[in-house]
């Protein structure tokens, strides 16, 4: 590892010299040992959540016939409470995970990242930003169209709360809504968003606004093919377009040694899930493929007329967006809530499914910070010449493999 | 086969930029946490200047060398000992450009007029950046107008005993102007 | 900024007309063709190295034009000058180029000491080439930092600012002070020797600059995205290079092995042992390229001044006040880390300069801008721009 001699002769404060360094390093391994440990034991005090709720459910069916509360109202309450209980986690994921890449980057370029806000490491940094931009002033342009400026953040961020529902977040069907073709819903509504990006670049009244976000658009809609063809394989050897069906078929081991997850079936799962990866990463407007956002140097990005609450809806919908990129990359490649081996059955699945999905998120973040900007012609080249055919023989393998086996 | 070549080479070069940022993530961060953590600064510093009346012998070096005039200075001939006396001793904080001039251009032993370690200098009022040094009063005084030294309280062990004095811990401070 | 400065082709405005031959550049956009558009990348800018305007013609996305607007972080340096003493200018040497001062004050004091004749004694001239070479070392990090944050890539500026270039700052700081703005070489030598301990630590930081240059390579040089980004962009020919004066690592990138330290050696330069480093492309990987290699070698030319460095006084026989050169003119230049960084001194024997002009070497690049940006796309603009390197403080003095 490469260290600086100013390590030890150098003018640094006291606690950069290796017995400081020694402690602090000692320190924050425990620490993070009790937090991750304190968690991992409640979460199995808790329990499967399917069987929780199982039980709380027959509960209140037990109550609801004592008290002849009627049928409709029991039917309402299991529907409604799912999708509140995801809706809140959408909400507080994001405080999660600004800080978690605040926190990262800066230890990838050396640095410490938030430290005052909130006693340890800076945690309430994410909520202090919130109510900043809570409290700032919001500011329309001048011959902006008012309703669609208006309107533009909703239709980006509401396609990233409707995606959420079909995602398991465990066994037994952990999901808000029991859908058949949840992995088809996901993918579609997904795409709504490129209209909520062209209503924002549009309407800012700023002819760099609406390159930007010309550019934008036209790198989201030409990311989702090779994503779609990409976990076409998945479907095929699945047999089912439902993301709990897909994540079951995914129990087990293969040969008693190596977890049945896609990611390691054998040249196509890997292809998929690098395609996969890398399609993510651009519909998610990041970096390498960040030209709408950080091309801000020249051209102006889709969002910049925004201020305040509906600037932070964005950057929420960025973040929802990516959660749901590493969700179904857990689900689909890594076997969702399935421990990878029947020995820590103990922990419960939605720990596991939490588990991959921010290491998938964590993937995210490494490349980002890693990696310098593609141009924008090249970024297109990249998708339609490399991506995209690359998928199809991917499709045309798993065929083959599929047909092989039978 | 040469496609596959340029893939897979890049692929590689990509790999290993990661794994170069993945090793700096597990090594320690070089962030110095100002305030709490301050860096102990070398012998040569060039901090904020510092003036000793007792010592000084008022030549003027100091004011012709000076690049931005931010000294100033009055003496008056003392008939008995045939030498000059200092009146008043002036310097800009608002102009000194940290440069050395006129520490390196001062001829008495030790020098009179010296780079501090002080970088945390600040003044609320523009009127307090010039301050004054008088040879009666060479000790930092009570009142609050003018004494920014007092503020900081660190500013005393940075600046280091007086030689020529008693040698008590603080140093000549500007009078209250 | 309306300038109504009377050159030999007219105002500002009618040069920057028949430059871009077409309507100028502070009319309104209705009178300029319909499918070309004038783009005012101003002169607050997060990716121009200072404040810069640089006003681009662009048919869609390619630059048809371009005309760089200078003259926002000008102080009137050369005037101050007719009413400093020589010693006292130093310290406005230091503020022009800020990134590399050492190298401007060398470049200043050789001019007065060709005026005056003085002989400087070799232990000076060690430690000149020792605090020179360190400091192109700094700067080159620097915009190796700067250059990735304008392709994307935010994470080796801080390698490179947060710790080499720190180290090289804190080196500097044991030595004589300060970190940025030096006042270190003085006119008949330098003003401080070494500390203790210091050729110890500066031996380690070259040693340890040697293995950041391989991760830099791996993270930055050889990225394929990166290579991909600048690799056959803003591509300046020899011709065109040697054409423009241009000097310094950009000269190097087009080919043209012209290294003032070696073919026109000043100080003790001829006594140690380096390679220029020379491209052929002229592309803006090229010229990043340049500046990456230069680093290694200013390493050994440290390495070996470190090696070699003979005892002796540091400043020679120079009157300590009112210090008057004979009257006369002179012209001093050093290969800056920007180019040919060349003082014109005009000395009347009084104590201050009569008249002082620096060439500077960012001023002279920046002209290429007009030719090489032309013809590349709009997001290609920042990564030519990136890659010439200047520095706002030179150019506009």
């Amino acid at each position: 590892m490469v260290q600086g001699p100013w390590a030890v002769t150098g003018p640094w404060a006291p606690n950069q010299t290796p017995e400081g360094l020694r402690r602090r390093y000692v320190r924050s391994i425990l620490v993070l040992g009790v937090l991750l440990g304190g968690l991992l034991g409640l979460s199995v005090l808790i329990g499967e959540p399917s069987v929780l709720f199982g039980k709380a459910f027959a509960f209140l069916t037990a109550q609801a016939a004592r008290h002849g509360v009627p049928a409709w109202a029991l039917t309402a309450v299991s529907l409604v409470v799912p999708c509140s209980i995801v809706l809140g986690l959408i909400q507080v994921l994001p405080i999660f995970m600004v800080w978690w890449e605040m926190k990262i980057a800066a230890h990838i370029q050396v640095r410490l990242g938030p430290m005052q806000v909130g006693k340890w490491h800076g945690v309430l940094q994410t909520i202090a930003d919130g109510i900043k931009l809570l409290l700032k002033e919001d500011i329309v342009p001048t011959g902006a169209d008012r309703i669609i400026h208006f309107l533009a953040p909703i239709v980006v961020v509401a396609p990233a709360y409707i995606c959420f529902a079909p995602i398991p977040f465990g066994m037994g069907g952990l999901a808000a809504v029991q859908m058949d073709v949840g992995l088809l819903f996901v993918l579609g509504i997904s795409g709504l968003t490129v209209i909520g990006l062209l209503m924002a670049g549009w309407s800012s009244n700023n002819k760099y606004s609406v390159l930007g976000g010309l550019r934008a658009a036209a790198q989201m809609v030409s990311y989702e093919i090779p994503r779609l063809i990409a976990l076409l394989p998945v479907v095929m050897w699945g047999g089912t377009l439902s993301l709990g069906g897909l994540m079951d078929a995914q129990q087990g081991l293969w040969r008693g040694v190596l977890p049945r997850w896609f990611i390691f079936y054998p040249v196509v799962g890997q292809i998929s899930f690098l395609i996969f990866l890398i399609s993510s990463i651009a519909e998610t407007n990041r970096t390498p493929f960040d030209i709408a956002e950080a091309e801000s140097e020249l051209t102006s990005g889709f969002h910049t007329e925004y201020s305040g609450m509906k600037w932070a809806m964005f950057f929420l919908a960025e973040y929802a967006y990516m959660f749901l990129a590493a969700a179904l990359g857990a689900v689909l490649f890594f076997g969702g809530g399935w421990a990878p081996w029947p020995a820590l059955n103990f922990i419960p699945s939605f720990v596991w499914f939490f588990a991959k999905t921010f290491f998938i998120v964590f993937l995210f973040i490494w490349i980002r910070w890693s990696y310098p900007r593609l141009r924008v012609d090249r970024l297109m080249e990249f998708c339609w010449k490399f991506l995209l055919p690359w998928s199809l023989v991917n499709v045309a393998l798993a065929g083959f493999l599929i047909l092989m086996r039978q | 086969m040469s496609y596959f070549k340029t893939v897979g080479g890049n692929a590689w070069a990509l790999g290993k930029g990661l794994w170069i940022t993945l090793r700096h993530m597990f090594s320690p961060a070089i962030t110095v946490q100002y305030p709490h953590e301050k860096l102990n600064l070398s012998d040569r510093f060039r901090g904020a200047l510092a003036f000793h009346p007792d010592i000084c012998i008022s030549c003027d070096m100091c004011v012709r060398a000076c690049p931005s005039l931010c000294i100033s200075l009055e003496s008056k001939r003392n008939e008995e000992t045939k030498r000059k006396d200092l009146q008043w001793y002036k310097i800009d904080f608002a102009k000194c450009n940290y440069c050395r001039l006129c520490e390196e251009i001062c001829p008495t032993k030790p020098k009179s007029v010296h780079h501090t370690r002080e970088y945390e200098l600040s003044f609320t009022n523009r009127k307090e950046f010039l301050q004054e040094w008088r040879p009666e009063a060479p000790q930092p005084q009570g009142s609050d107008v003018g004494q920014i030294w007092n503020r900081f309280v660190t500013v005393g062990q940075k600046l280091g005993p007086n030689p020529k004095t008693n040698g008590s811990s603080t140093p000549s401070a500007p009078a209250a102007s | 900024m309306t300038t109504e400065l009377k050159g030999p082709a007219g105002t500002v405005n009618e040069m920057a007309d028949s430059l871009m031959a077409g309507p100028s550049f502070e009319t309104k956009m209705e009178r300029i063709s319909e499918h070309e558009m004038l783009l005012n990348m101003g002169p607050q800018h997060p990716s121009t190295h200072g404040v810069l305007r640089v006003v681009l013609k662009l048919d869609g996305e390619v630059v048809t034009g371009a005309v760089p607007d200078l003259g926002y972080l000008h102080r009137g340096v050369e005037k101050l000058a007719e009413n400093r003493t020589y010693p006292q200018f130093i310290i406005l040497t230091d503020r022009d180029d800020y990134l590399c001062a050492m190298l401007n004050n060398w470049a200043y004091c050789l001019t007065v000491e060709k005026l005056m004749k003085v002989e400087i004694p070799q232990r000076a001239e060690y430690l000149r080439v020792i605090a020179g070479e360190l400091n192109r070392i700094a700067s080159h990090l620097l915009f190796i930092g700067t250059f990735g944050i304008d392709i994307g890539a935010f994470t080796p500026f801080l390698y490179a600012f947060g710790r080499e270039r720190e180290m090289i700052l804190d080196l500097f700081e044991q030595l004589c002070g300060a970190r940025i703005t030096y006042n270190y070489v003085r006119i008949g030598g330098v003003s401080n020797d070494l500390p203790e301990g210091w050729v110890e630590k500066a031996k380690k930081f070259v040693a340890h600059m040697k293995t950041c240059l391989k991760e830099y390579d791996n993270l930055l040089s050889y990225n394929p995205i990166f290579m991909d980004r600048t690799k056959g962009i803003g591509v300046l020919s020899r011709e065109k290079a040697i054409a423009y004066g241009v000097t310094g690592p950009n000269l190097r990138a087009s080919g043209v092995n012209l290294d003032l330290r070696k073919s026109a050696p000043y100080g003790v330069y001829a006594k140690f042992d380096f390679e220029t480093s020379v491209r052929q492309n002229g592309d803006c990987w090229d010229r990043y390229m340049v500046r990456r290699d230069e680093i290694e070698q200013c390493c050994r030319i440290v390495e070996q001044a470190l090696d070699g460095l003979p005892a002796g006084e540091i400043l020679g026989k120079v009157p300590k006040a009112n210090l008057r050169p004979p009257a006369g003119e002179a012209y001093g230049q050093l290969e800056g880390a920007r180019g040919w960084l060349g003082v014109y001194l005009v000395s009347d024997g009084g104590l201050s300069p009569y008249r002082l002009h620096i060439r500077a070497p960012s001023y002279i690049n920046l002209a290429t801008l007009q030719e090489i940006l032309v013809g590349w796309k709009v997001a290609d603009v920042i990564a030519i721009l990136g890659s010439i390197d200047i520095v706002l403080g030179e150019v506009d003095r």
